[in-house]
């Protein structure tokens, strides 16, 4: 197994569903997919290749636009496949039937951008506390934190 | 009768803050549930607004266990994004350093699971070895735990005769030390019977659930991102990687004591072989735009930084997965079915390195076994409540 | 005179104040054993060789402030550390330590007190019980349920194995069973597997490594004592170095041929003896892990209790040999 074989299996089997396909540096793989092709992406990788690791899913906000970043992993090298969903309606689909290890990752997405995960088996948040404010999603560049004042039951007013 | 157990954030068998809740009919677990959060510190966040330079000491504050795994994972990826290729000496200290960390947090691993088992004469054994590793890594680098070592391109500091001897005499009291372990850890009657068959986790569950480092190897899985995906100096090393195929806690142990002799190994390789010359060559203040996943074979597992960089002296973005979150769903699967007893070793199992948990209280009725999770705020007001109208208590008095 | 001798028998030797320090000094002697065999150099500061420590502890205890849970049944909540205490000081009366004579018996040495004893040992698990039970908390009442879990596994080898030196001696009187020992010293070597068994159903008793389930703290933070402090806790802690000292006492009599020589020898002999069967407690505690609650269980009765019944059979074997 080599990166080329790898690139050149990518395009033969999901041809033009391939948006980009990048090799920077050996033993990474980066393929960007549209969003409705995600799952069809990620179940060709487990099934044809035997990508079964899912080492975790990044995100990252663009400005406009939300990227994703799935990264698998096998004892190969590590492929990522991304994808790109807009800042206005980030909507996702779970691949947790897929790689049922994903769903930490996606709760984790959910809490942090604001991303609604399709289909996800359990959407409660995992990171941020249950009296968390609507709305206010860490990891969007948009987010500042402000520290609440403090104030200090029968203390010092 | 069912009934729940919240296990965390502040409990005797967590040496971490995390919230664990479990569900209990009689001693058997029905249900698991984990949540996150208590502890987060929102790195990745702040690691957006510090320059190259400092969220290597950034980085190095995720864990305190395994802090070199985290640094080292981020510069070879902050390496390859200025494009610079460190020294062979420079990533052979850098190397020599991992496996020292490899060695003192697997020893601290088999105390913790003696401790949580029962077995504090085993916990006290080998922690008192494990100050010999503290040792070492005091002399190489100056700390027993933040080592700050690492730097953008090499290394901070280097070796000399005296230490690499200092290195290779401790080096023979631990293999010796280890073989002991080795012998008392596989063969204890009452220790054996705790650890065998608890925290079962078969190689389709441990493959699906994409667990990491030595959960996934007690399954019989060999994957190892140093021989996998070799970093550093670990193409030229020779080393095996170890499996076990019990699938349940005690392989785990078994695993990682053989994980101590294959690092014995390497570290002897190291010192034996150590290329002269240079430590560190000077790193460019900013990087071009580009991207990186870097991984590791952190002490627990599989670690992975994914860095983005926008041509400025700071990141765009990092996003880092330490092992243990990997090992999380993992864990609530082998908790399930289980007994009360099991859940700390279980959960010691994965060597969970907590850098989240939650901020909520969960106050759970004996009585009803209905639960609801109460901020922290609400909760004051009905301390407040409570408290407000009695009298206050006589003070303590000594009694003579 | 007599009632002199009988007030000095309760308040003094062995009675309260004597029971008190030695109960302590067992602890300090357990601890410290503990502690070297780990490595460690246990308690120092306190005193000569951190001999006081726990006493110190004690007294610490004392003056924390005492809490009592709102739900908790308030009067068993708090009656119950006494009540255990006020047990276990009884049980340790009925030791024939001294002002007992072989031939006459009288309330503190009298035919069928290993019964009495052996009853009022299992009255402090129900104490144990009782105490998490009350407390309501989630971790003490699996600690209770543990607690009873593990009841009936050692309690039916501890009596078989206890007994069956008092079958042999044809006795059931503490007294009369050391006095035959004394006698026959060989006849020792025959108890040999009930000494064993009973070690290691003392150690289940008194909770300790590997048997230390009702209070793991490590799965179930204090168990039955999570919600104890302060005056309770001490009194509880107490309790338990008091029914160390009169279980390592009762095991001391039936198969090490008891204290026989007056107050003064009697003292030397019950140091010694006792101090020779908390090494092994000690020994059993520092050399294995704790183990589950069902495996206590399945323990006791697919080894110990098989193991007893042999003991039992070997002793009507040699009895009928012997007369």
């Amino acid at each position: 197994m080599n990166d080329q074989a790898l690139i050149d299996k990518a395009n033969e089997s999901l041809k033009d569903k391939v948006l980009a396909i990048t090799n920077p540096a050996p033993r990474r793989i980066f393929l960007k997919v549209a969003v409705e092709n995600l799952l069809e992406a990620v179940n060709w990788l487990k099934k044809d290749l035997g990508f079964t690791h899912l080492s975790t899913i990044s995100g990252v906000d663009l400005g406009q636009s939300f990227e994703i970043l799935y990264h698998f992993a096998n004892n190969y090298c590590s492929f990522t496949i991304r994808t790109e969903i807009p800042r206005d309606n980030p909507q996702l689909p779970s691949i947790c039937e897929l790689i049922p290890g994903a769903i930490l990752y996606e709760r984790e997405l959910q809490d942090m951008f604001g991303i609604t995960i399709q289909n996800i088996p359990d959407p409660r948040p995992l990171l941020l506390p249950d009296d968390w404010p609507v709305g206010n999603y860490p990891l969007r560049k948009d987010w500042k934190y402000e520290r609440p004042p403090e104030v200090i039951p029968g203390g010092k007013k | 009768m069912r009934f729940q157990i919240p296990i965390g954030p502040q409990h005797p068998a967590l040496k971490e803050p995390i919230g664990l809740r479990i569900t209990v009919e009689g001693e058997i677990i029905r249900d698991a549930d984990i949540r996150l959060g208590y502890n987060h510190r929102g790195i990745e966040k702040l690691a957006e607004q510090k320059t190259w330079i400092q969220n290597i000491y950034l980085t190095e504050r995720i864990c305190g266990i395994c802090s070199h795994s985290h640094t080292t994972c981020y510069v070879q990826g902050v390496e390859k994004l200025m494009e610079l290729q460190p020294p062979k000496r420079g990533l052979y200290i850098r190397t020599l350093v991992a496996e020292l960390e490899r060695v003192h947090s697997h020893l601290l691993w088999l105390g913790v699971a003696g401790h949580e088992a029962g077995f504090d004469s085993f916990f006290m054994y080998t922690w008192r070895d494990r100050e010999i590793v503290m040792d070492i890594l005091e002399r190489i680098s100056g700390n027993r735990v933040h080592y700050g070592i690492n730097t953008i391109g090499g290394v901070r500091r280097d070796l000399d005769e005296l230490q690499v001897k200092y290195i290779l005499d401790s080096l023979e009291i631990l293999r010796k030390r280890s073989e002991y372990y080795k012998n008392l850890g596989t063969t204890e009657p009452s220790f054996v019977a705790r650890l065998a068959g608890v925290g079962y986790l078969s190689k389709e569950d441990a493959i699906a659930l994409c667990a990491v480092g030595p959960t996934l190897r007690a399954s019989g899985v060999p994957m190892d991102v140093r021989k996998d995906d070799p970093y550093a100096v670990y193409d030229e090393v020779p080393f095996e990687v170890c499996t076990a195929d019990t699938c349940d806690v005690l392989g785990r142990a078994v695993v990682r004591i053989k994980e101590l002799f294959q690092s014995y190994n390497i570290i002897e390789y190291l010192l034996k072989n150590l290329p002269a010359g240079e430590i560190a060559v000077k790193a460019p203040r900013r990087a071009k735009p580009n991207e990186v996943v870097s991984r590791y074979e952190a002490p627990r597992g599989e670690n992975i930084h994914y860095i983005k960089s926008n041509g400025t002296d700071k990141p765009e973005r990092l996003k880092v997965r330490a092992p243990t979150l990997a090992n999380y769903a993992a864990t609530i699967k082998m908790l399930k079915n289980g007994f009360i007893a099991d859940v700390p070793l279980i959960f010691a199992a994965i060597d969970p390195c907590i850098c989240c948990a939650e901020r909520a209280v969960a106050i759970v009725d004996a009585r009803t076994g209905q639960e609801k999770v109460v901020p922290m705020n609400i909760l004051k007001q009905i301390s407040q409540k409570i408290s407000a109208n009695k009298e206050r208590k006589r003070e303590a008095e000594w009694p003579l | 005179m007599a009632t002199l001798k009988t007030l000095i028998y309760l308040v003094i030797y062995p009675g309260l104040l004597f029971l008190f320090i030695y109960s302590t000094f067992c602890e300090w002697y357990d601890r410290k054993l503990y502690a070297r065999f780990q490595n460690r150099m246990g308690p120092t500061h306190t005193g000569r060789w951190g001999l006081l420590q726990p006493i110190a502890d004690f007294f610490k205890l004392m003056a924390k402030e005492d809490i009592v849970p709102e739900r908790a049944d308030k009067g068993m909540f708090s009656a119950l550390p006494a009540f255990g205490l006020a047990i276990v000081s009884t049980a340790m009366l009925l030791l024939p330590v001294w002002n007992y004579s072989l031939d006459r018996p009288s309330l503190t040495s009298f035919n069928g007190d290993i019964i009495v004893l052996l009853y009022l040992l299992s009255l402090p698990t129900f104490i144990f019980f009782l105490a998490g039970w009350s407390s309501t908390n989630l971790f003490s009442t699996v600690g209770a349920a543990r607690v009873l879990t593990m009841l009936f596994g050692y309690e039916v080898p501890l009596f078989l194995s206890v007994l069956s030196p008092a079958v042999l001696a044809n006795s059931w009187r503490l007294a009369e069973i050391a006095a035959f020992y004394r006698q026959h010293p060989l006849l020792i070597l025959v108890n040999l597997l009930g000494f064993l068994i009973a070690l290691i159903c003392v150690q289940a008793k008194l909770e300790r490594t590997p048997f230390d389930i009702p209070h793991a703290e490590t799965e179930i933070v204090g168990g039955t004592f999570t919600e104890y402090s302060g005056k309770k806790l001490a009194l509880f802690r107490l309790m338990q170095d008091v029914e160390m000292v009169v279980a390592a006492g009762l095991l001391a009599t039936v198969f090490l041929g008891g204290f026989p020589g007056g107050p003064l020898v009697g003292l030397i002999n019950f140091v010694i003896k006792t101090l020779f069967v908390i090494f092994f407690l000690t020994l059993i505690r520092a050399t294995t892990s704790r183990i589950r609650v069902d495996q206590v269980v399945s323990f006791s009765w697919k080894y110990l209790a098989p193991l007893a019944v042999l003991q039992l059979l070997i002793v009507i074997l040699v009895k009928g040999l012997i007369s």
